[in-house]
């Protein structure tokens, strides 16, 4: 069977012109239909996904600019897969949720919002980095149009702000594309071409990769928001309307975290590299200063708009940890936290409603006593929410913290503080709107049946994800090691796979000497016996000043003495073998 | 799957089920159904739990602890979870505990709180917490034992919180989650640092690594030293052990058989069982040990000096709760592993019956437990005073109820390690001493002296029905929840009650004979295979000399305290009073249990809530909104002054910014 991803992609968008055309409730209706036919194809994807497969999937690679190098190409891998589930799931979630409420200008409303999931996943889907450049500023023109024509109040000043962070970071990130495909063809003598694989085959010059690098990040931190390029979010998030808020927050944030992992890793590996502290101290600032903001606040919306800083901070912690385990992590995480958000937009919705509109938890209070199957489902959101070890936020967050831990203990430790603030703030916001005494103008009531088709799915869902993380984990680690590999070669680490670091060594020193190294297929590169992952050569291959080695007897794995015959030259720093300048012959790295 | 597989994962999936057939059915059962329904899934997971344990013990030893595996749970780059369980006898031995004692509180409860109007939620919650506890004493893994340890956290949670609408149990609850979830961030931390070495968070396969000298081959390895001391910190957040202990008084505000199942009989021994389950990295790393030891040490005095001055039922009871821990964390951190095991399960049948005791006065009470408002209670509630007795019996270590073996086991084994360890041997008897005193402080107030109003109106007949208001702080009560109501129910008229609570004060009185001196081993038995290989299991035995002369001390020490008790309280009541005059600085340090309170809002709770002022006051609002923001925006305004000129309108500005950008940027490259 034939998946075009092209099929998907333009789906949504379709659909909402389909529904612009016709009147009264039909274009949410078909809205929800466009929605829903666009999740049963992500579903698919994943189940028909090839975990044992390397590289991209489901390939759609034409010419779009020729004349600029510029292609329509999409793919699927471990990477994006599960964040397009999750956006499908969400806009599904999100499209019914705004049915259930009557807009004016419902058309235009749909519209954009059936254009805003067509360029969420092209920025996904885009293998070419002149198109991720043009969906990922596509992607922010529904969501202005949506605050402008149905926000809250103050919804001008705030759209202001919101362009002119994005404006900024739009213009960087521009500039910084139009650069990688210009200076990284000027390296190899061809045409311009802005395929991310062939950007990545050709490489830039380190200096030209640290501004780059820069400016990209500029864009994606903005995105996010990370602090303190987050000025826009408190009226940002108070202006737009709520389900459209749950996107913007649950979706549109981790496309950014994502672009790091496809864009920034992967092209300016010298700069990632080099900037890994910066980022990890970036994300450092955003887990504890959005932690401590998010307890601080009455406003609902604030709370979880901060604390959706906290989480983006632990992502970004985890993709800046340049090694397997926290990348995987940090996409675990983005589908956790796209998961948990939407749910607790609509529970806030459901609060509101239920305290005479307002979103302060100080006029709400004692929710609970009528709504027993609202606090269930909201009790579990805040767990998983507060990464719950049981929940799959749990284990993304464990992942995270591990990855960090091998590279800088020290950020690793003091990240956990955020992990004991999460449930100071998501309990504190549980607490003060359902439990304690009842509010001044409070009037619970239950869920009703519609709000329980919206909510009670995503709930059970996060219940089922938190039993079953290996779903999307045994599906993202082939991508997740070969994207954090060629940083992690120039940062000249050993795998950091603490536990497979010694089988490894083992399977390696069982390997015969001299048996030609494995090529990787994609990248041309041999494939570092002990890490399984391509590595830079010169990293490699060079020995540490004489005397410095640890020879081992490979049967026996006990240490021997220099030249013994038969022996393995371990590098002591890495723990890798290495080329033994005492006894070339035994264990030769041929080239 | 072999039968004691298939057992064990019974007796883990029952509470559950109970927990969600109560939960999902909530509307429908009504009366005591619900009840009913918590309590048969529990005697159901206990009896699996026996099977389990029956057909284990008759395996040879190496076979006696397996891996089961039900599938990958995060198996990925570098790390290898699954979703297994470890069933050795000592699992099995907690499992034993747990399931049999939570049956007789569910049977206890099935009666204590039936005019409450969340009763299905209070046995969907409490069968959900023996779940958890299950999957915590059970799990394979360090992940899944953090799963476990984080849900006991909740259930713990949300049944401190269970009379929702007070804000007195709302603020003990988060108090009690965001003090756990401290312990759970240790217990991550302290798993990194061990994994690290061993690259595997499978208990069996750590363990083997250690033993053979795969991994930390060195005593107190740097690495090993720090992961076993943010165990105990885990530990010690469950466990309530100074300084992580201040949420545990403050649970009491939870119904009496939460704090009955688990602020004593389960949940808190979690530190202990954990400790117990760690001993080969414990021993590599006996300066971690040690420090358990001191701090465990450290608690028990803290606790009993504290109890001996308050004046809430409950609270006196989780004072002394967290001193008996101490002396179990004391214990298993010296290398008495079976004797700290042994006191877990004894302590878990006395002092579960105290508190169902005490439960059952706070009902005759409506809902008071100040201990100054009550007295007289021997002649109109007998059966509670018998059971008392029992229980502040086996708890002060008079021979021959349970306590007194198990206790007399710690110190001696304690002292047994020679050199230091005998000054914490010494203060544990002491403490000892204490214990005696301050239980009996408890028997006295109670149950003698003139019948106070409520006890004479048992006596006629009738319950006592009190305010509605909060006992704690004088709040009107809503009547919907968090009041005892007009059905509310004392041990000596609801059966249930006195079931559970006859069967838990035989067996507070028995138990004991598992493991007398010289005489029977049950328990090191049962345990041998999970200690096989331990050096203190099989090499550190106090001597016949010294065994009998802690338990002369020990009952001497006990009978003691009663005796100054009964001096104290019954015979010159008023010397209390001239001596708290006389030593008013020791006094006021008990009374305000040592100010821990105190110290921890003074340098963690308002610092923090400061930095959060500072933040969303002065950061936010100068650096972000008027430097960044307002910086940024003047910036681009002025740049686009001139766009402006033609067209006004912020999205033409983003529009036209961004169509001039891309055109200066492309040119630039394309042509330069």
């Amino acid at each position: 069977m034939t998946l075009h991803l092209s099929i998907m992609l333009w789906l949504p968008a379709a659909f909402a012109l389909l529904g612009a055309l016709l009147p009264g409730k039909l274009p949410g209706r078909i809205a929800i239909l466009g929605s829903l036919l666009t999740l049963a194809y992500a579903v698919v994807y994943v189940v028909d996904f090839d975990t044992g497969k390397d590289g991209l999937q489901y390939l759609t690679d034409e010419a779009w600019i020729e004349a600029l190098g510029i292609n329509y190409k999409l793919g699927i891998d471990g990477l994006n897969l599960f964040l397009i589930l999750l956006t499908a799931l969400l806009w599904f979630g999100a499209t019914l949720w705004a049915n259930l409420k009557e807009w004016e200008h419902a058309r235009t409303f749909f519209l954009w919002l059936g254009i805003g999931e067509t360029a969420v996943l092209g920025a996904l889907l885009a293998q070419d980095l002149a198109l991720f450049v043009v969906f990922f500023d596509l992607m922010l023109v529904p969501f202005f149009f949506i605050t402008v024509g149905w926000g809250g109040k103050d919804r001008v000043p705030a759209v202001t702000k919101l362009v002119i962070y994005t404006l900024v970071g739009s213009l960087l990130m521009l500039t910084a594309a139009v650069a990688t495909g210009v200076l990284a063809a000027e390296g190899t003598g061809n045409p311009v071409d802005f395929d991310l694989s062939v950007i990545q085959a050709s490489g830039l010059s380190e200096g030209s990769q640290k501004w780059i690098f820069l400016f990209f990040a500029a864009a994606f931190l903005v995105k996010m928001p990370a602090v303190p390029l987050h000025g826009w979010l408190p009226d940002g998030y108070s202006a737009m309307p709520l389900p459209a808020l749950a996107l913007f927050s649950g979706v549109l944030s981790k496309v950014a975290a994502y672009g790091f992992l496809r864009i920034s890793l992967p092209l300016f590996p010298d700069a990632a590299a080099d900037f890994q502290e910066l980022m990890l101290i970036l994300a450092l600032v955003s887990i504890l200063y959005g932690s401590v903001m998010a307890f601080s606040q009455t406003n609902a919306r604030l709370i979880l708009g901060y604390s959706s800083i906290a989480q983006l901070g632990f992502i970004t912690l985890g993709i800046f940890a340049i090694e397997g385990t926290g990348a995987q992590g940090a996409i675990l995480q983005s589908v956790n936290h796209g998961l948990v958000t939407l749910p607790a937009m609509f529970i806030l919705a459901l609060l509101a409603a239920r305290a005479g509109g307002s979103e302060d938890i100080r006029d709400m209070g004692g929710i609970a006593f009528k709504a027993p199957v609202l606090a269930v489902f909201f009790v579990i959101t805040t767990f998983a929410l507060l990464a719950m070890p049981g929940s799959s936020n749990f284990v993304g967050e464990f992942l995270i913290l591990l990855g960090v831990f091998k590279t800088q203990m020290a950020i690793a430790i003091i990240a956990s503080i955020g992990v004991v603030l999460a449930s100071v703030y998501a309990l504190r916001l549980f607490i003060r709107a359902m439990h304690n005494r009842v509010g001044a103008d409070v009037d619970s009531r239950d869920l009703s049946l519609a709000d329980g088709v919206i909510l009670v799915p995503v709930v059970l869902l996060i219940i089922a994800f938190g039993l079953y993380p290996q779903l999307a984990l045994e599906r993202g680690e082939k991508a997740t090691a070969a994207v954090v590999a060629p940083a992690r070669a120039i940062l000249g680490e050993p795998t950091g796979n603490y536990g497979l670091a010694e089988e490894e060594a083992e399977a390696a020193a069982e390997e015969p000497a001299g048996a030609a190294p494995q090529i990787d297929p994609t990248t041309g590169q041999p494939i570092d016996p002990a890490t399984g992952q391509t590595a830079d050569p010169s990293a490699q291959g060079a020995p540490p000043a004489g005397g410095e080695l640890i020879y081992v007897d490979p049967t026996s794995g006990q240490q021997v003495a220099p030249g013994t015959p038969g022996a393995i030259a371990i590098d002591p720093a890495t723990g890798q073998p290495v080329e033994d300048p005492a006894a070339g012959a035994v264990n030769e790295v041929t080239p | 799957m072999s039968t004691v597989e298939t057992f064990t994962w019974l007796a883990l999936l029952l509470p559950l089920a109970g927990a969600v057939i109560n939960g999902v059915g909530f509307r429908v059962w009504k009366g005591k159904t619900a009840g009913v329904i918590g309590t048969f899934f529990l005697f159901a997971a206990f009896a699996c739990a026996v099977v389990a344990a029956i057909k284990l013990k008759s395996l040879p030893h190496e076979a006696q602890h397996a891996t089961s595996v039900a599938w990958d749970y995060a198996a990925t780059l570098g790390i290898d979870a699954q979703l297994s369980l470890l069933i050795d006898p000592l699992a099995l031995y907690m499992t034993l505990v747990v399931t049999g004692v939570s049956a007789l509180i569910h049977l206890y409860s099935v009666a204590y709180m039936t005019s409450d109007e969340g009763y299905v939620r209070f046995f969907a919650y409490l069968n959900f917490f023996v779940f958890s506890m299950l999957v915590l004493v059970l799990a394979g893994n360090f992940l899944i034992l953090i799963v476990g340890w984080a849900f006991v956290g909740a259930a713990s949670y949300m049944l401190i919180s269970f009379w929702y609408r007070r804000t007195t149990a709302t603020n003990a609850g988060i108090k009690a989650f965001v003090i756990n979830v401290l312990g759970d961030v240790g217990l991550v931390l302290g798993t990194y640092f061990i994994f690290k070495g061993t690259g595997s968070l499978d208990f069996l396969t750590t363990f083997k690594e250690i033993e053979e000298g795969a991994a930390f081959a060195t005593e107190n390895d740097g690495d090993l030293v720090a992961g076993c001391l943010l165990l105990l910190v885990g530990a010690f957040a469950k466990s309530a052990q100074v300084p992580l202990h201040t949420w545990l008084p403050d649970a009491m505000e939870g119904p009496t058989p939460v704090s009955s199942l688990i602020h004593a009989a389960t949940m808190v021994t979690a530190g202990v069982y954990l400790i117990a389950r760690m001993w080969p990295l414990f021993e590599q790393a006996p300066a971690a040990a040690n420090v358990g030891a001191i701090i465990g040490c450290a608690t028990l005095f803290i606790a009993a000096t504290i109890a001996l001055t308050q004046t809430d039922l409950k609270r006196v009871i989780a004072y002394s709760t967290m001193s008996q821990i101490g002396y179990m964390v004391m214990a298993v951190c010296s290398g008495a592993y079976v004797a700290g095991l042994f006191h877990l399960m004894t302590h878990a049948f006395f002092k579960a019956l105290l508190f169902m005791a005490a439960g059952s006065i706070i009902a005759a009470m409506a809902n008071v437990q100040n201990l100054d408002k009550m007295g007289g209670f021997r002649r109109s509630m007998p059966f509670t005073y018998g059971c008392f007795i029992v229980g502040g019996l086996a708890l002060s270590g008079i021979p021959p109820f349970s306590g007194f073996f198990s206790k007399d086991e710690i110190l001696a084994y304690t002292a047994a390690r020679g050199d230091w360890h005998v000054a914490l041997a010494v203060i544990g008897y002491v403490a000892a001493f204490m214990t005696a005193v301050y239980t009996f402080r408890l028997i006295f107030r109670a149950f003698w002296g003139d019948p106070v109003k409520e006890a004479q109106e048992l006596e006629a007949g009738h319950m006592a029905h009190g305010e509605h208001v909060n006992p704690a702080n004088g709040e009107p009560e809503d009547t919907h929840v968090g009041f005892p109501g007009p059905e509310h129910h004392i041990a000596e008229r609801a059966p249930e009650m006195k079931g559970a609570m006859g069967v838990l004060a035989v067996l507070a009185t028995i138990a004991g004979v598992l493991q007398i001196p010289f005489v029977t081993h049950w328990v090191d038995t049962f345990l041998e295979p999970t200690f096989e290989g331990s050096f203190y299991f099989e090499d550190l035995h106090p001597s016949d000399s010294l065994t009998i002369a802690g338990m002369v001390i020990g009952a001497s020490l006990g009978l003691a305290g009663i005796a100054l008790a009964y001096r104290l309280w019954v015979q010159k009541p008023g010397t209390t009073a001239a001596l708290i005059e006389r030593f008013r600085p020791l006094y006021s340090l008990s009374f305000h249990k040592w100010w821990f309170d105190e110290l921890i809002d003074a340098i963690i709770v308002r610092p923090a809530a400061w930095v959060g002022r500072v933040c969303d006051q002065q950061v936010e609002r100068i650096l972000i909104n008027g430097v960044l923001t307002g910086g940024t925006t003047g910036l681009v305004k002025s740049a686009s002054a001139a766009v402006r000129g033609v067209q006004s309108g912020f999205l033409r500005y983003y529009a036209a910014a961004f169509a001039l950008g891309t055109v200066a940027v492309t040119f630039y490259f394309l042509v330069a």
